[in-house]
């Protein structure tokens, strides 16, 4: 296969030095693609967003976005390839309204100032969150706020965006809202996104295609494409089939005893 | 915080919406009056402590006395003026003990040795050493003052939110950019509580000071106002100072915080 | 950092490298102090006393008798203003933190009593008692009393609440209920409520001896000031600063360590 959009080779990262988080990571992305990485917690899936960002530099692989080398601090903001990064606690300066915080990273971007109001409007409109333009992040509900992280991670028109697992501290409902209206927003752009999640229901939901990882540290277990159709359903049969199929092929990789139908959980001192 | 299931133990807390004797208002000015009482005692009891009405009656005439608006102006400019010193001298004590390992453990001796000193033997070395000059006034204050912000503001720099940092790393903030905009804004509500506690307490070194150091200022007219057995006029200039401090507290700080802090929701 | 506990062999180690910083900075610390003094004794052309005078009236001071009569006399009342002052601020910051209207009726009164300058509690104690000892201490006692009830209060205050209705569900008797059940909680104020106490008091009875008083270490330094004898203030005041301070830490110190044990 030809080295994607993104591209992961070999990819080993350490927090301390000493033990590993990412054992060894091959992945490729395509520029349009919706890729989602799944494992269990712990297993260092966040950790490879990381290093795509920028944010940890690995111990040994490449990965690069667009041909860069995101490894190597290269040559500054006007070289990286731009990055979307929606973290799972939105993380909005709370001490700026939300078109403050869009206007920063548009700043820190290099966006001519010009461009900034269209881009807020549009990217507010886009969400459904135009009337919170000028509000506090602390007044907004737990929903409200992702989805301002999700358009500032958009407005810089960044070449990847990347979702550490952004709607799991969302009530069920928010995150269809929201799973759905990601859905929308990447057939309309097309960018490539990387979306970390431990719900596979989730992954097969949004993703084209689903890495998933071993229990930490993390190697690849498999990829597979998912082959339902769009526009899919939340409660598609077809994804209830999909989910049981992997859920029975990772259980064991992620340290799960079956027996007869109930579930044993792993030994303490495991993950 | 309110509990819906059982009902909180009230060992004598009542709703407020029950009883208008209950209210804050009344009982604050039963607490007021029962001082007022006192005093009232005391004036009966003795030939010298002035009558609440004396007092009160003084004030028209004390108010209109060209001569104290001086020393209050006085007064105030040096409580300003130290606690600004305060601030910045603060700001890098605390920078220092927060970042620096080996200059910040020597720093912190420093600050302890501030807070350990009676303000009295300060504002006498300072008149020794600075004769009555203003300056003498000012680092009794500043030197009063500063620990506690210096110690305020260290926990503001040492609980700096990583958080935003990574997001600051992500999306690629250069350097002048994080400071104005993640670190200098996370440490305002620190610098607010410092600055609102070392207000007060900057007031009451000032009166100190002045009491010993300089020829101005309402310390300097407390003094007077000792020397010559004077009560209802240090009664007067205790009201004049309660009036100041707490006016500007809540009419000029307060607001400020709670308009810098309004971000906040109803946190 | 991390590596060192990991890799040393297993006989103790007495002397840890933070330790060592930490001994090198104080000294670092005390010998820049006594430089940057000396420098300011040079160029006030010796209106600052210089390092060796100071010392040698340190000498003579812990020498003399009347020095440490006076720290017993100074010592006396810092500890009746203390015990006073510690003993109604708990009660008070008590009383308002679990009643509503003792909040509101001590509010104002406490608000007002943070407000007044220190010296103005010994000028109106003077003025209105006379110039025995009792007045000092009074003024004293009434200074630090505001100070002890908002650490108090705000201690009480900030309790959980689920432990006020567990006591119920289990009916608690009162007496219980207020030590074990609060007393525990705010325990750790209390402490800090009582050194925060002791530390004005040693600061403010200075002032108080200054401005009243012809015996005790504070009337002492003024003496001396008046005098213009500045290296025995100095003297007296650095004496006095560091039997204070030492004092602090051991009691405290101690204390501290004791009741709260069981919060490590």
């Amino acid at each position: 296969m030809s080295p994607g959009f993104i591209h992961v080779e070999g990819l080993q990262v350490s927090y301390d030095g000493d033990r590993l988080a990412v054992a060894g990571i091959d992945m490729d992305v395509g520029e349009g693609d919706f890729v989602a990485v799944l494992g269990p917690s712990g297993c260092g899936k966040s950790t490879l967003l990381q290093v795509l960002s920028g944010l940890l530099k690995p111990v040994a692989g490449k990965a690069t976005i667009a041909g860069t080398d995101v490894t190597r601090n290269g040559g500054g903001a006007d070289r990286d390839p731009r990055v979307g990064y929606v973290f799972q606690d939105h993380r909005l300066l709370p001490w700026r309204t939300v078109a403050q915080n869009i206007e920063l990273v548009l700043a820190a971007a290099r966006v001519p100032r010009d461009e900034w109001d269209a881009r807020i409007e549009r990217l507010l409109a886009m969400l459904q969150i135009s009337q919170f333009k000028d509000s506090w992040p602390m007044r907004l509900s737990g929903g409200q706020r992702q989805r301002v992280s999700i358009a500032r991670a958009l407005a810089i028109d960044p070449a990847v965006v990347l979702m550490d697992e952004p709607f799991s501290t969302l009530d069920e409902v928010t995150g269809r809202l929201l799973r759905q209206q990601l859905v929308e927003l990447w057939q309309q752009q097309r960018r490539a996104i990387v979306f970390v999640t431990h719900s596979i229901r989730e992954a097969i939901f949004l993703a084209d295609r689903i890495v998933i990882l071993t229990k930490g540290p993390a190697r690849v277990l498999e990829t597979l494409q998912v082959p339902i159709e769009r526009p899919r359903q939340y409660e598609d049969p077809a994804i209830t089939e999909l989910e049981s199929e992997i859920v029975d092929r990772v259980m064991s990789a992620w340290g799960y005893e079956q027996d007869a139908g109930h579930v044993k959980t792993p030994p303490v001192g495991s993950s | 915080m309110e509990s819906a299931s059982l009902p909180t133990q009230d060992l004598g807390r009542r709703r407020r919406a029950t009883s208008v004797l209950t209210s804050d208002v009344v009982l604050g000015a039963l607490g007021i009056l029962s001082f007022a009482a006192l005093w009232w005692y005391g004036h009966q009891k003795t030939t010298f402590v002035p009558s609440f009405g004396e007092v009160l009656d003084a004030v028209p005439s004390f108010l209109t006395e060209e001569a104290i608006w001086p020393d209050i102006f006085a007064s105030t400019t040096r409580v300003v003026g130290a606690l600004a010193l305060a601030c910045v001298v603060g700001f890098l004590a605390a920078l220092l003990m927060a970042r620096g390992r080996f200059w910040g453990l020597v720093t912190a001796r420093y600050v302890d040795l501030a807070l350990g000193l009676p303000s009295t033997i300060a504002a006498l070395l300072a008149l020794f050493i600075f004769k009555r000059s203003e300056v003498g006034v000012f680092v009794v204050v500043a030197i009063a003052t500063f620990p506690f912000i210096a110690l305020t503001l260290r926990q503001g720099f040492l609980s700096a939110n990583k958080q935003l940092d990574d997001m600051a790393d992500v999306y690629r903030f250069r350097p002048l950019m994080r400071v104005r905009n993640v670190f200098l804004p996370h440490l305002v509500p620190y610098s607010l509580a410092a600055i609102r506690n070392e207000y007060a307490h900057a007031w009451r070194v000032v009166v100190l000071a002045e009491l010993f150091a300089v020829n101005s200022g309402i310390g300097w007219r407390f003094a007077q106002a000792f020397d010559r057995f004077q009560l209802v006029e240090v009664a007067l200039w205790l009201l004049t100072f309660m009036v100041v401090l707490l006016g500007s507290e809540y009419l000029i700080l307060r607001p400020v915080e709670k308009w810098a802090l309004r971000w906040r929701g109803d946190a | 950092m991390s590596t060192s506990a990991a890799t040393l062999p297993s006989a103790r180690r007495l002397v840890s490298p933070e330790l060592v910083r930490r001994a090198l900075a104080l000294v670092t610390a005390v010998l820049l102090a006594l430089a940057a003094w000396q420098l300011g004794t040079w160029i006030s052309d010796g209106w600052i006393p210089s390092l060796g005078a100071i010392w040698t009236d340190i000498v003579a001071a812990l020498g003399s008798g009347e020095t440490w009569s006076d720290m017993a006399i100074t010592s006396k009342r810092i500890l009746i203003a203390f015990f006073a002052s510690t003993a109604i601020g708990i009660v008070i910051g008590f009383a308002m933190g679990l009643s509503r209207i003792a909040e509101g009726y001590f509010r104002p009164l406490i608000v007002m009593g943070l407000a007044i300058p220190d010296p103005v509690y010994v000028i109106v104690a003077i003025l209105v008692l006379g110039t025995e000892e009792s007045s000092g201490i009074i003024a004293l006692t009434l200074a630090l009393v505001p100070f002890v009830v908002t650490i108090v209060h705000s201690a009480v205050r900030a309790r959980e609440r689920q432990l006020d209705e567990m006591s119920r569900v289990y009916r608690l008797s009162r007496g219980r209920y207020l030590t074990e059940v609060i007393g525990r909680q705010i325990a750790p104020a209390l402490l800090a409520a009582a050194r925060t106490s002791f530390a004005f008091a040693w600061k403010i009875v200075v002032l108080v001896e200054a401005l009243s008083q012809p015996t005790g270490i504070g009337s002492a330094i003024y003496e001396a000031f008046r005098l213009l004898d500045a290296a025995e203030m100095i003297a007296l005041a650095l004496i006095f600063i560091v039997v204070m301070r030492v004092v602090d830490a051991v009691v405290f110190g101690a204390l501290e360590r004791r009741l709260l044990a069981w919060s490590r």
